[in-house]
């Protein structure tokens, strides 16, 4: 039998007890992964790669994460193709995969006439926790989400935001590798997501837990993970690492109302270099390089001395908008073409 | 605020401090663990524990029901020996209706809370299958059945001998009457209880199972009743089949003494064994069914 990658030591209190280890192997592997329903595809041969991460899964609705998803679980068979995920088989270990996977589906399923603690004690008990173990290890992850003093509550009283927390509390208890989230802030309004991104980010940075977090909100993925898969109707857009995006160097495009020669020239003056917009419908954008975030406070002086007004500023590097709008695009064009 | 994360070094009198992530470094118990472990919460949940208390009320009487029958022929044992009323074919007949009633109550709070509630993407993604779900049901529902059809009826068979002139020696002569209810017990709880799951996994609406499961048998008792009586045909012997609690009967009777009113019981001329196949052969099928409908639509 094939074992998962060994984990690290576990550390009491610990801030982060399983750090991705350069060269790890990846968490989930899968070539030619393809599930059709009938004559529908759902998933059209996937390969991929993703190391130990904070992973964003990305699509519009229905395409194809939730059943990706449920493949990777070994709860639905793939019609062609295989996959290790944790590096268990999903098509022969499925049993043994759960226990070192977590997973948070997206449709609402708590048992209302039921307390917290009883429910998330008896699901840890369900991946294999001895009973005892079980009840500690409840009191312990929903105290980590933030439900210590309702944990003896029944789950019917509870918001919806809670009961997401009791949702993510189940998926984490039994400690796995990698936990799925599927849609975690769905229906919550802004304090709840606010909240629910907050700990997803905690389950990876603190915890040492890799994540997988399906989404179809770009803002939410951004903020959150540093590597991303998207995915359209079935089909692998692209599958890359987000380093890079939000970083305090690049570009930035800047559009004035007032002299835009005198205004790149006291921006040079200052190091920076800028060049003006190339295209027709960029002939007054400039494009400031800069390598630190005083470049902001550059701009509005050179504002203030010209006594003109900023009409817009932005990124000029290449967001995840660019690259979901782009690449998703590109690939339907190329779809188009093709049929 | 998601929780009130602050380094010790920071806390003042009275402030929740972080207590930061312990990772679990014990053992993860296998497959078997999972499915014991649903097993017993299903149990527990069909009794009505860690409910509230009216949870409790209908399992209790379905219990004394079950219980002082037992007691009432025992004692009536004691004082009127000659009375032999307290035959244990006589005691299964008397007691059918109530685990009907129990079957009622317990089977589909086994199944259809969690499809009602969508609870089944939480336990498909633990460490089981689909077929150790419907098996953890399967069990949980005839282990609380049994303890309303075996654990009487042994009591049954105890008070018995204790009422002998020797009990000790009534004990060593009846040891083979203990087996017989033992297996009779467990039977009916396995028939009964499949029957109850199958009709449960129909439906997420627990009081439509109840009404199913508590009119089945009698309306199939009535069908094969009127037909046997009305009908000269030599098929019609086979209509005891159809009727759980005419079958059970006449398995009794195979074992005990007894006289039943009904013609179709009195008429019926198979052996032990296959009423014991034929037992075996439901409990097999309603499982297979409840398993199908649990299979993944995809």
């Amino acid at each position: 039998m094939t074992m998962a990658p060994a984990r690290t030591s576990a550390q009491p209190n610990g801030q982060v007890a399983r750090t991705p280890a350069d060269g790890a192997p990846p968490i989930i592997e899968t070539r030619g992964l393809r599930k059709a329903y009938g004559g529908v595809v759902a998933l059209d041969g996937l390969d991929l790669i993703v190391p130990r991460a904070s992973v964003g899964l990305l699509g519009a609705n229905g395409a194809g994460k939730t059943t990706l998803i449920r493949t990777l679980l070994g709860l639905s068979k793939p019609t062609k193709g295989t996959g290790r995920v944790v590096g268990y088989d999903i098509l022969t270990q499925g049993t043994q995969l759960r226990q070192h996977v977590g997973y948070m589906p997206e449709a609402e399923g708590l048992p209302s006439g039921t307390t917290a603690a009883d429910f998330v004690g008896h699901m840890a008990e369900m991946s294999g926790l001895p009973a005892r173990a079980a009840r500690q290890r409840a009191a312990d992850v929903l105290y980590q989400v933030g439900l210590a003093e309702e944990r003896y509550r029944l789950i019917k009283g509870f918001s919806t935001g809670m009961r997401q927390r009791v949702k993510l509390a189940t998926a984490i208890v039994h400690d796995p590798d990698l936990v799925f989230l599927d849609e975690p802030t769905a229906g919550l309004d802004p304090q709840g997501r606010e909240e629910m991104l907050e700990l997803v980010e905690r389950i990876y940075r603190t915890m040492g837990i890799a994540v997988v977090f399906s989404s179809h909100i770009l803002e939410d993925i951004e903020r959150i993970c540093d590597y991303v898969v998207i995915l359209d109707n079935g089909r692998l857009v692209t599958s890359q690492p987000l380093a890079g995006i939000g970083d305090v160097q690049g570009t930035l495009v800047v559009q004035i109302e007032g002299d835009l020669a005198a205004f790149s020239s006291l921006l040079v003056e200052r190091g920076y270099q800028v060049e003006r917009g190339k295209d027709d419908m960029a002939l007054n954008d400039l494009i400031v390089h800069f390598t630190d975030d005083e470049v902001y406070d550059a701009i509005r002086d050179a504002a203030v001395r010209l006594n003109a007004s900023l009409r817009s500023l932005r990124s000029g590097s290449r967001t995840l908008e660019d690259i979901y709008l782009g690449d998703v695009g590109a690939m339907r064009e190329a779809q188009d073409v093709v049929s | 605020m998601v929780a009130p994360y602050q380094s010790a070094s920071d806390t003042r009198y009275g402030e929740v401090f972080d207590r930061g992530y312990a990772h679990y470094d014990g053992k993860l118990l296998g497959r078997r663990h999972a499915w014991w472990a649903l097993t017993v919460y299903s149990m527990k949940r069909a009794m009505g524990i860690r409910k509230s208390w009216t949870a409790k009320i209908l399992p209790f009487f379905l219990y004394l029901a079950a219980i002082v029958p037992v007691i009432v022929m025992v004692g009536v044992t004691a004082v009127v020996p000659r009375a032999n009323i307290a035959g244990y074919a006589n005691y299964f007949g008397a007691i059918f209706l109530i685990q009907t009633i129990f079957v009622a109550t317990v089977a589909p709070e086994m199944l259809c809370v969690d499809r009602r509630e969508n609870t089944l993407p939480f336990y498909f993604a633990r460490s089981i299958t689909r077929f150790d779900y419907v098996f953890a049901k399967l069990a949980a529902t005839a282990l609380l059945t049994m303890t309303l059809s075996v654990i009487p009826v042994v009591i049954l068979w105890l008070g018995r001998q204790l009422v002998a002139d020797s009990p000790g020696q009534a004990m060593r002569t009846h040891l083979d009457d203990l087996g017989k209810v033992i297996l009779v017990g467990v039977l009916l709880a396995l028939v009964i209880g499949a029957i109850g799951l199958a009709i449960s996994s129909l439906t997420d609406r627990k009081a439509v199972a109840v009404a199913i499961i508590l009119v089945l048998f009698p309306i199939l008792d009535g069908i094969a009743g009127v037909a046997y009586n009305q009908i000269d045909a030599s098929w019609t012997k086979y209509l005891l089949f159809i009727d759980p609690n005419a079958f059970l009967v006449a398995f009794n009777a195979t074992l005990f003494p007894y006289t039943s009113d009904s013609a179709m019981i009195q008429d019926a001329n198979w052996s032990d064994t296959t009423y014991i196949i034929y037992m075996a052969a439901i409990v097999v099928a309603c499982a297979l069914f409840v398993r199908w409908r649990y299979a993944p639509r995809d």
